[in-house]
């Protein structure tokens, strides 16, 4: 329940930091990219009061207009009209979609580019495609250049001295310039969104509204807030009743806040405008003009760019309110996820376990995957595209559509560039996260798992079978290296001959790059031949250095004792003292194929040994070999010398031992003798009965400790081995002032050990017991059966201080250091060597007063036979 | 009966004791103190029975024993300081009838000399076939008919228990006898807690037939596994 209810908690806190985090970086991105240029934090305010009016484009297209109407009024013709000339032939609208495009792009938002789109296709649709629009079109194109040339050119402004053919042109001009005008108002005079009267010298030029008389009251008509009038000198505006300080200080500057109209100190009224009065009116609330086309049929819209601006500024504006909402949402679950960062973490945790799991290529190639779809997005979504739109095209595919169609919602959500931005932090965080918790993530994958099976396989060959396979990948390397530079040199040099390279002779590159390759091939080759060697030598020096782990102290190639492995006879190496190593090696090393030419270890004429890099540490090896041999040797002798001692000197001791129980037995029975006197021989009895068994028990005990101890190995129930040993020891154990307690299992538990030598181990033990335990205390015997192992147990309280630095087995130790009693002080000693002599391990532990004495045998197979 | 046993001991002093000891017992004592001496004494004297030492000068006593063995078939005691198996086997291979380790049990030694004499005198030929319903093992005789068991020829009181535990190993020498089986098939009960019991008539019996009680060479403990009768 706890788990489960910290799991449920982990889950939510991840979630809630998901979210935040997500929403904050989805938000953020959103609004930067909408925020529009000219706005900074003091002026946000005006996305949300919804006035269209406020914004830049709208002081833009204000401003072109007036542009426009003062050229018009001057000229006779819209500024830059022959621009606008073929353009005003190829379709009148559009120049509203143009201007409203540029307002747009300035404003770098994508949304109303959809709109914007949508509007250019509804255009389109209301011209005719395929008939008079392409000839208008190309007409236009043709003629432009001569009208351009012609009118920046030598023009005589003199009616008089123009050729015929100038002023048939002129004609033209005129013509065309009332047929430019006349389409140029054609498009926009049904546009009441925008209202508009031009006056030049007193004289009304174009209106698309009767403005009360423009004498400077500044009223705007009703359901209009917006009014410009310009007087011939200044520019006016009047919005929502209150006129607007357009000059400031009077200086223009471009820096998108200043409306971009003459009358400025430094963008003054020009002459001929100063005789043009117009007057403009927005709507406040732009509503869609459409016409019908009687030519064509079909609809028509009218220049609405001021509806499509308002609109596009409301969606815009919603959209930003939505993303300053969502903002503020990550924003509080990021601040709550704070709280919760340890289940954060633990989740993390988690999913890194799971990431543990994944093979370290897949990681790496979805890592590959993601970042380049990302960085597609990113730079797709800079030219107004995005992957699902680039996939729709390039496979012109059914299915993307559908898929487009279906997903709606989603696809335009990942489409955004902002999903760029939050997909990037997670695949960031993520693998941040696998590093952070998964330590080896290098080693979890194919390339390692082959790599490890590699190196494994490599393992069971011999060392110089490996620096074989290595040599082979070397050479390989140079081969395949040079294969490459060649091919490289030869690319090169084709190149140099497209471009005609004289006197260039690819033959000595080639050459050349052979050369280098054979030589280096050539060097490779003997330091891996040396190598190699260096390899069979460590080879050998592991297999010596086997071979004296194994115990086979004598010199592999007779080198060392006189009884060597092999037949021939050692002549010079054995006598040398050991203090000349380095002689000495190199006599074995180096004149040694003489001594062991039959030896089964392959070594050629030239001495092994004797130029190679090992041969000191083989030298110093075979020292270490020489030692340990003489040291095993020496060893073995005394321990030789020490049993044959004792057995002789027993063999000494029991001969006059005999005559002395002999006589004192006589003595004993010997009758009439003083008091004293028989208090004399029955102390000489005891002492030499202990005399015998001491002399007994050294020789037992000496020759167990060396391991020459005849043994009879048979399996055997360990409990009944105790039971029986307490039976024989019963009559002991009933007059004693100690009792036994024991526990022992039913079932037997088979051993593999001598039953005659364990009999002496417990019955000493119990002696010992039965001797140094406290009057009216127990002694506790059981026998265990631990996993495959049986632990026998005797516990009992010393009846004295137990000295802690006390080695109870050593021999002749005993708990009083008075020896006065009867033991031989062998007791624990025969009870350790015994045990250890039949293959179980004897544990002595005293506490405070318990004395505990533990044998272990390790318990044998049921099956097994009795050998 | 006064019979002849010859001592041969480089040591002058056990010699002596031997001799005293045996001669307690109401035998005649012959001495020699080497190999050499003791065949002299022998090629000169009836002699009814050897104790031997090994380690001597001269002539070494299993040395001695096979040239005694090459021409008399009367029994000869081993004596050694040297007590371990190994030994022991060696000395009755070469053919000794017995075997003492030093430093001997006067009693004990007396036992074994008079057991020895009287296998040899009254049962003669260890070897000899058995009639029916006697299975003999060594120094042991057991009449199965009448259940009675001799020890050299001298019949040793049992108990019935004891008998029944006697029976069974008699008639299975050389195999081992878990104390279970042996309470089982002895006292017809199931076997609880049996290894005290059949360890305490196991002990006495072995005081009535063996020579050392303490060193048993017929019933014999298989320590860990159960009980035997030893196969001479």
């Amino acid at each position: 329940m706890d788990t489960k209810w910290k799991n449920i908690k982990n889950v939510l806190s991840f979630t809630v930091f998901f979210l935040g985090v997500s929403l904050t970086l989805w938000n953020t991105s959103g609004l930067l990219q909408r925020m529009p240029n000219e706005m900074s934090l003091w002026t946000s305010g005006e996305l949300f009061d919804n006035d269209y009016q406020q914004s830049w484009s709208f002081q833009n297209y204000i401003s072109n207009r007036l542009e426009d109407f003062l050229s018009i009024a001057v000229n006779g013709c819209p500024e830059g009209w022959n621009y606008y000339d073929y353009y005003y032939n190829v379709g009148e609208c559009t120049s509203d979609a143009i201007g409203e495009e540029e307002v747009i792009l300035q404003r770098g938002i994508e949304v109303s580019e959809y709109s914007n789109v949508y509007e250019d296709f509804e255009v389109w649709e209301g011209n005719d495609w395929d008939g008079e629009w392409y000839y208008q079109w190309e007409d236009g194109y043709d003629d432009w250049g001569d009208w351009y040339d012609w009118y920046n050119g030598d023009i005589p402004k003199e009616p008089e001295s123009m050729t015929e053919e100038q002023r048939q042109r002129l004609e033209q001009l005129e013509q065309r310039k009332e047929k430019i005008v006349a389409k140029y108002f054609a498009a926009i005079e049904g546009n009441l969104n925008l209202l508009y009267s031009i006056s030049y010298d007193g004289e009304l030029l174009y209106s698309n509204f009767d403005f009360p008389e423009a004498d400077g009251s500044l009223q705007a008509p009703e359901g209009y807030n917006f009014l410009l009038y310009f007087d011939g000198e200044k520019v006016r505006i009047v919005k929502d009743g209150k006129e607007i300080d357009i000059y400031g200080d009077g200086y223009y500057r471009d820096d998108g806040r200043d409306w971009y109209v003459p009358g400025y100190r430094n963008f003054p009224v020009s002459g001929d405008m100063k005789n043009a009065i117009i007057c403009m009116a927005a709507a406040e609330e732009p509503v869609l003009y459409t016409t019908g086309m009687d030519r064509n049929g079909g609809y028509r819209q009218q220049g609405n760019s001021l509806y499509w601006m308002r609109y596009n500024s409301m969606m815009e504006g919603k959209l930003l309110r939505w993303n300053m909402l969502w903002l503020a949402v990550g924003l509080a679950l990021l601040f709550f996820s704070c709280f919760c960062r340890q289940g954060i973490r633990e989740f993390a945790g988690g999913i890194a376990r799971i990431q543990g799991k994944i093979w370290v290529e897949c990681k790496v190639l979805l890592l590959l995957g993601i970042l380049y779809l990302a960085i597609r997005e990113y730079f797709a979504s800079g030219y107004g595209y995005n992957i699902w739109w680039e996939l729709a095209y390039a496979y012109d595919n059914n299915i993307v559509w559908a898929a487009k169609e279906l997903g709606g919602m989603l696809l335009s959500f990942l489409g955004d560039l902002s999903s760029f931005w939050v997909g990037l932090f997670w695949v960031i965080y993520f693998t941040i996260n696998d590093l952070k918790h998964n330590k080896k993530i290098w080693s979890h994958g194919v390339i390692a798992k082959c790599c490890r099976v590699a190196s494994a396989k490599e393992l069971k060959l011999t060392l110089s079978r490996r620096m074989a396979h290595r040599n082979a990948v070397l050479f390989a390397a140079i081969i395949v290296s040079g294969v490459v530079l060649l091919a490289g040199s030869a690319s090169y040099v084709n190149e140099y001959r497209l471009w005609r390279y004289q006197g260039y002779n690819i033959w000595k590159i080639f050459l050349l790059c052979i050369l280098v390759c054979s030589c280096l091939l050539l060097v490779v080759y003997l330091v891996s031949v040396k190598n190699m060697r260096a390899a069979r030598d460590l080879e050998e020096l592991s297999e010596r250095i086997r071979e004296i782990c194994k115990g086979n102290y004598s010199g592999i190639y007779g080198g060392g004792t006189s009884e060597g492995n092999y037949s021939e006879p050692v002549t010079g190496s054995i006598d040398i003292s050991s203090q000349n190593a380095a002689a000495k090696a190199g006599n074995i090393f180096g004149g040694g194929e003489a001594q062991c030419s039959d030896g089964t270890l392959e070594r050629d004429n030239s001495g092994y040994f004797s130029g190679s890099e090992l041969s000191g540490t083989l030298a110093q090896l075979e020292n270490i070999r020489q030692g340990m041999a003489d040291a095993v040797d020496e060893q073995m002798k005394s321990e030789r010398m020490k049993v044959e001692l004792i057995a002789n000197v027993s063999h000494d001791l029991k001969t006059p031992l005999t005559s002395i129980i002999s006589y004192v037995q006589f003595l004993k029975e010997e009758e009439g003798l003083p008091e004293h006197i028989q208090d004399y021989v029955k102390i000489l009895d005891e002492k030499s009965q202990r005399l015998k068994n001491m002399v007994q028990d050294v020789f037992a005990v000496s020759k167990a400790a060396s391991g020459e101890l005849p043994m009879n190995m048979e399996k055997l129930d360990f409990g009944k081995l105790l039971r029986q040993t307490m039976a024989d020891m019963d009559e002991e154990i009933q007059n004693s002032r100690v009792s036994f307690r024991t526990e022992l299992p039913d079932d037997p538990v088979m051993i593999v050990a001598d039953g005659q030598r364990m009999y002496r181990v417990f019955q000493n033990l119990f002696q010992n017991a039965l001797k140094y335990s406290l009057d009216g205390s127990r002694v506790y015997v059981t026998l265990k059966a631990d996993g495959n192992l049986a632990v026998a147990s005797v516990k009992n309280t010393s009846h004295m201080e137990l000295d802690e630095d006390t080695n109870f087995t050593e021999r002749f130790v005993r708990g009083d250091r008075s020896r006065t009693d009867g033991g031989s002080g062998l007791g624990l000693s025969i009870a350790q060597s015994f045990t250890e002599a039949c293959g179980g391990q004897f544990e002595l532990e005293f506490n405070a007063d318990l004395f505990i004495v533990s044998i272990f045998f390790q318990i044998a197979a049921e099956s097994g036979e009795e050998s | 009966m006064s019979e002849c046993i010859l001592v041969v001991d480089d040591d002058r002093e056990i010699v002596k004791a031997i001799s005293i000891l045996l001669e307690g017992e109401g035998f005649q004592v012959l001495k020699a103190y080497d190999g050499l001496q003791a065949l002299d004494v022998l090629s000169t004297h009836s002699v009814r029975l050897v104790l031997i030492d090994v380690m001597m000068p001269k002539m070494d006593g299993l040395s001695a024993l096979m040239r005694i063995r090459e021409k008399q078939n009367i029994p000869v005691i081993v004596l050694s300081a040297k007590s371990e198996d190994t030994d022991k086997v060696l000395g009755l291979s070469m053919g000794a009838d017995d075997y003492v380790a030093k430093p001997y049990n006067p009693q004990e030694l007396a036992a074994r000399v008079k057991s020895q004499l009287r296998r040899y005198t009254c049962l003669g030929d260890i070897h000899a076939g058995s009639r029916i319903g006697e299975i003999r093992n060594g120094r042991l005789l057991y009449r199965t008919d009448e259940k009675m068991l001799y020890a050299d020829g001298e019949p040793v009181k049992l108990t019935a228990k004891e008998t029944g535990i006697i029976d069974l190993l008699m008639r299975n020498p050389g195999r081992v006898f878990p104390a279970e089986e042996i309470y089982r098939r002895v006292w017809e009960e199931d076997a609880f807690a049996s290894e005290n019991t059949v360890m305490v008539h196991i002990r006495r019996i072995r005081e009535k037939l063996e020579l050392n009680p303490k060193e048993p060479e017929y019933l014999k403990v298989v320590w860990g596994i159960g009980y035997k009768m030893e196969k001479h």
